[in-house]
């Protein structure tokens, strides 16, 4: 697990957080729960934190980055800790939270920065991701995301 | 016949004409109904079947398209009905279905040629569709999709 960045993201995070107050303050238990799930995991990417990463994703997960690139739980994981993918840092910005039953599916838009097998890509995306409700805490299983008209890399 | 026999022979003709029916309702959908409830979108979508579309799409559907642009139902059926969103062809692949209580995700690959306001454009695509079992039917809640490979015809 890498340390070194981990101000600038969280103070962004909870930028993020802080924008949606109006929201949180009407979530129920389990929302509120998704919704810091879902900023923990954003952490977890800049941090390279294997073992919350662990925790947050489904053993099923599909995770399709915005240049198509497909990645399991595992692979995802080994991408990071390996240090081949690198979030130098993410602002995101929770749109949208439904839960449906056992399932939820957020809907947002983030700022990354990712080093990719050393190239250095901005990104402005919009996200759609998928949770299920399992063994008493949610985990992502699916996430795609689309590069919005106005991200630096296209 | 005395009333008792006509009270039996009434239950039975009950019985026989209401479980055919009952049995041709499925209770919860399946991996296969799930399948073919996003398959029929396409379809509906293709042939601008607006009765079809308001069968297949939830109320509550957010439709993300592969520029991140959001859409509701109403949206997305009045541009598939006014011809502002007109297909010409769509082969879709439906790779994995994950199925939940009543909920499933389906992801797959789709290549579309689609007029939107006039440009046309074939692009491919990997989706991540989300169904909610409603109404004892599968119904279109979440659609987002990640671009693999963009090409403007014209």
């Amino acid at each position: 697990m890498k340390t070194r960045r981990t101000t600038l993201p969280a103070v962004l995070l909870s930028m993020a957080a802080l924008v949606s107050v109006p929201c949180l303050a009407k979530d129920s238990p389990r929302e509120a729960a998704l919704r810091a799930a879902e900023i923990r995991r954003f952490e977890a990417n800049v941090n390279a934190d294997a073992r919350a990463l662990g925790e947050l994703l489904d053993e099923g997960l599909e995770y399709v980055h915005s240049n198509g690139e497909l990645d399991s739980k595992k692979s995802f994981i080994d991408s990071l800790t390996s240090g081949r993918r690198d979030y130098a840092s993410t602002a995101a910005d929770i749109e949208t939270i439904r839960i449906l039953g056992d399932v939820a599916v957020i809907r947002g838009t983030a700022r990354v920065t990712v080093i990719d097998a050393g190239t250095t890509r901005e990104l402005h995306i919009g996200y759609t991701d998928v949770w299920v409700w399992k063994n008493n805490r949610w985990q992502m299983t699916a996430w795609r995301s689309a590069r919005l008209p106005d991200s630096p890399v296209k | 016949m005395n009333a008792r026999s006509r009270l039996t022979l009434f239950t039975l003709l009950f019985v026989m004409t209401a479980l055919p029916a009952v049995a041709a309702a499925p209770a919860r959908g399946d991996e296969a109904s799930a399948r073919g409830a996003v398959l029929a979108r396409f379809d509906a979508a293709l042939h601008a079947d607006a009765a079809a579309l308001e069968r297949l799409l939830a109320d509550d559907l957010d439709y993300c398209n592969f520029r991140g642009d959001c859409e509701t139902k109403r949206q997305y059926i009045d541009a598939v009905k006014s011809g502002s969103l007109k297909y010409k062809s769509i082969e879709p692949t439906v790779e994995r279905v994950k199925l939940f209580v009543d909920t499933a995700a389906v992801t797959g690959r789709v290549r579309v040629t689609a007029t939107r306001d006039g440009l046309e454009r074939t692009i491919h695509a990997s989706y991540l569709a989300v169904l909610a079992w409603r109404d004892g039917r599968w119904q279109l809640t979440s659609w987002s999709s990640t671009l693999l490979e963009l090409q403007p015809v014209s």
